[in-house]
């Protein structure tokens, strides 16, 4: 995806989400939560609660000192012999990038798979510009190649099956590909392996920026962080600001977090820690080493200090591995790079209220994401105030009516209706929680919730809330 | 106005602070205690039992039977062309020569990369290693250089108990002035196509950890 929305209908997104997108999606995020269960159980509850406590902390620290931390990064990222640019939004960030490109005459870039580069649509500014981009990571090459966006921030083409995959390569590749992973795996590799070698810029994002040494951190599994940021001469980092951390000890702990919340791994593959450019031609790597900072809305969702914790977030993906809307619709239907409750909440602020005001009605607000959040984002919350937002309108932003309050209920409605969604949302919690903890999913919640989670609920959400609303109250009071 | 004053200003009027607000310092990771290690023996099991759950091949090889090891090695994976790093430690185990007298063509570490992708196996060290997650830790240095155990089909690791550490605190702390370094858990996977774990995408395909006793 490289398009920024300038409008996104969440109704009609997921009027149009294909029959067997839950399926897939469920298939993948029960497998998460199940994984991820097992080693959270290693760790402790006790242990765990408290690194999300820590976790917690230490973002709310980094955020609400941002300032301090970004200065002191760009001083040891240019004493490390790297160049820090900063940039207020997408066209700028692009420019940057562009520029650096075009002055040494790079032809081809390598891409370490970054939500932040997905935001600001750098793919396409770069082809626009006659400038090959390719992205490497598996999941994110194979939806290039269809020419979709994410449907998960972890597991991006978790919608396609392996005979539909086997289709684009054979199709886009020119290959002979049989529905096969590992042979898919393969056909990828080899491709891939020369574009590494042969690229002249390699483009990524970062998890962490740890202030205190100027140094990146990327997290990945595949390898293809490595390839992009050690092999071309040139490596250029676009990173939004709220990834700034004081300290190593900080990193520690949020190490602890990431990978066990994100994939149910005790560590990803492969983690990079890289600070500024090679130091010596002999241990290889880029020449030349560039940050740039991106603003792009995040200074502006900070005025709030409710939802300026969306900022907290460290991109795990749990949220929506937990969500009963997300389980019911895919990463698709929010309209852009970032979906679920992340989506929900930060995509809204991004791209403000004029484009995505239905996200933040895109969650029933049963508070399963904020239990699992890592860095313990109240999530609920700040959904709910932006959905106030949406219709009042405050001193960040102008009300801007989503399609559902257009569909008719009223503001009296709508705010009737929160405290007891978000009471009812609390009663689900037990259903949810308890069939999670062995691992289950949903699909085996008893009644009556399972009519809730199974496949109607959310159209209903979008398309007629009141009446949703209405029936669900009279059931309640039979 | 440029980006960089107004992108500082910003952040500073969205949270109230000044320019020169000082900064305390975070506590919070202070109260996260540190894994307590057990012998050096336990934690290199733990090491093992990890790196192995994610499809590493893991073992204890006696100084006189390395050259044995390296042969079922070099058979196992049909290795041709192998580079190492230039450390004390490899050279003092003789690797590269036995590897010699295997029949591999030694590849220099310090090569083109195009050379470096054409190299069957990787031989590297082990700065540190984290029993409880399956860890390695690789420094970059000009005696080892990073294509070493990225761009070879395989990658051998030789660790030793003095690089354990039980938490990553320590080893943080003792390399924060680095400009680089990777930390290793298994083999590169992915489990993008069906959620299909898939091993050996870009990185090594297969990874050997061994301890030279
Ligand atoms: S909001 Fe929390 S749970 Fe969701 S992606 Fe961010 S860190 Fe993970």
């Amino acid at each position: 995806m490289s398009q920024i929305p300038t409008h996104i209908n969440f109704r009609t997104n997921v009027k149009n989400v294909p029959p067997h997108m839950p399926v897939s999606v469920r298939k993948a995020t029960s497998k998460f939560l199940g994984t991820r269960q097992a080693v959270v159980d290693v760790v402790g509850d006790e242990r765990w609660q408290a690194l999300r406590q820590a976790g917690h902390e230490i973002r709310l620290h980094s955020l609400t000192h941002m300032d301090h931390y970004l200065t002191r990064l760009e001083e040891k990222v240019r004493a490390a012999g790297g160049i820090v640019h900063w940039a207020r939004d997408a066209a700028e960030a692009k420019q940057i990038v562009l520029e650096l490109a075009k002055e040494r005459g790079v032809k081809r870039a390598v891409k370490v798979k970054s939500m932040a580069t997905e935001e600001i649509g750098l793919n396409h500014a770069l082809q626009e510009n006659g400038i090959s981009v390719l992205e490497t990571d598996l999941g994110e090459f194979i939806i290039q190649l269809a020419g979709v966006g994410p449907s998960h921030i972890i597991v991006p083409a978790v919608h396609l099956t392996k005979e539909g995959i086997a289709e684009l390569f054979t199709q886009k590749l020119g290959v002979d590909a049989p529905p096969d992973p590992l042979k898919l795996c393969a056909i990828a590799r080899t491709r891939l392996r020369e574009e590494f070698l042969s690229a002249d810029l390699g483009i990524s994002g970062a998890n962490f920026m740890v202030a205190e040494t100027g140094t990146l951190v990327i997290v990945t599994n595949e390898g293809n962080g490595r390839m992009c940021t050690t092999l071309p001469p040139l490596h250029i980092a676009v990173v939004g600001i709220d990834k700034v951390v004081p300290d190593w000890e900080s990193v520690n702990v949020l190490l602890k977090l990431l990978p066990r919340s994100a994939t149910g791994q005790k560590m990803s593959a492969y983690t990079s820690f890289i600070t500024g450019p090679r130091r010596s031609n002999e241990e290889g790597g880029p020449k030349e080493f560039h940050l740039v900072l991106l603003d792009n809305g995040r200074t502006r969702i900070m005025k709030d200090e409710v939802t300026r914790e969306t900022l907290l977030c460290i991109r795990c993906g749990v949220c929506l591995n937990v969500c009963p809307v997300y389980n019911n619709v895919g990463g698709h239907a929010y309209g852009f790079a970032y979906s679920g409750p992340i989506g929900a909440m930060l995509s809204t602020q991004l791209l403000g209220m004029k484009t995505a005001a239905d996200l933040p009605f895109a969650s029933s607000l049963c508070g399963a994401c904020a239990e699992f959040c890592p860095v313990k984002i109240p999530i609920p919350e700040i959904l709910l105030r932006l959905r106030h937002r949406a219709v009042e309108g405050d001193q960040i932003e102008r009300a801007a009516a989503p399609a559902v309050i257009q569909a008719g209920v009223k503001l009296g409605t709508l705010s009737f209706s929160l405290p007891w969604l978000y009471e009812f949302g609390t009663q689900m919690l037990k259903y949810i929680q308890a069939p999670l903890r062995k691992n289950g999913w949903l699909p085996n919640l008893p009644p009556p919730a399972n009519r809730w989670t199974m496949a109607r609920p959310l159209p209903a959400f979008g398309a007629d809330f009141r009446a949703w609303f209405r029936k669900r109250k009279n059931e309640r009071q039979r | 106005m440029n980006a960089r004053e107004q992108i500082l200003a910003d952040v500073q009027n969205a949270l109230h602070r000044t320019s020169d607000a000082p900064v305390a310092a975070i506590s919070a990771s202070a109260r996260i205690a540190p894994r307590t290690p057990d012998d050096a023996n336990a934690e290199m099991n733990m090491l093992f039992e990890e790196i192995g759950k994610l499809g590493g091949a893991t073992g204890r090889v006696k100084k006189n039977e390395i050259k044995a090891a390296l042969e079922k090695l070099v058979k196992e994976q049909e290795v041709k062309k192998a580079t190492l790093w230039n450390t004390g430690e490899l050279e003092e185990l003789g690797i590269a020569q036995i590897l010699t007298e295997l029949g591999v063509q030694l590849v220099s570490p310090l090569a083109d990369k195009r050379a470096m992708a054409e190299c069957d196996l990787g031989v590297t060290g082990v700065d540190y290693a984290f029993p409880e997650t399956g860890t390695l830790m690789l420094r970059a240095l000009p005696d080892k250089p990073r294509a070493v155990s990225l761009l070879p089909r395989v990658h051998l690791a030789i660790v030793s108990p003095s690089a354990l550490r039980a938490d990553l605190g320590p080893a943080f702390a003792e390399v924060r002035g680095d400009n680089y370094w990777i930390f290793i858990t298994g083999p590169s996977r992915t489990a993008d196509i069906e959620l299909t774990v898939t091993i050996g995408v870009h990185g090594a395909k297969a990874l050997y950890v061994w301890q030279v006793i």
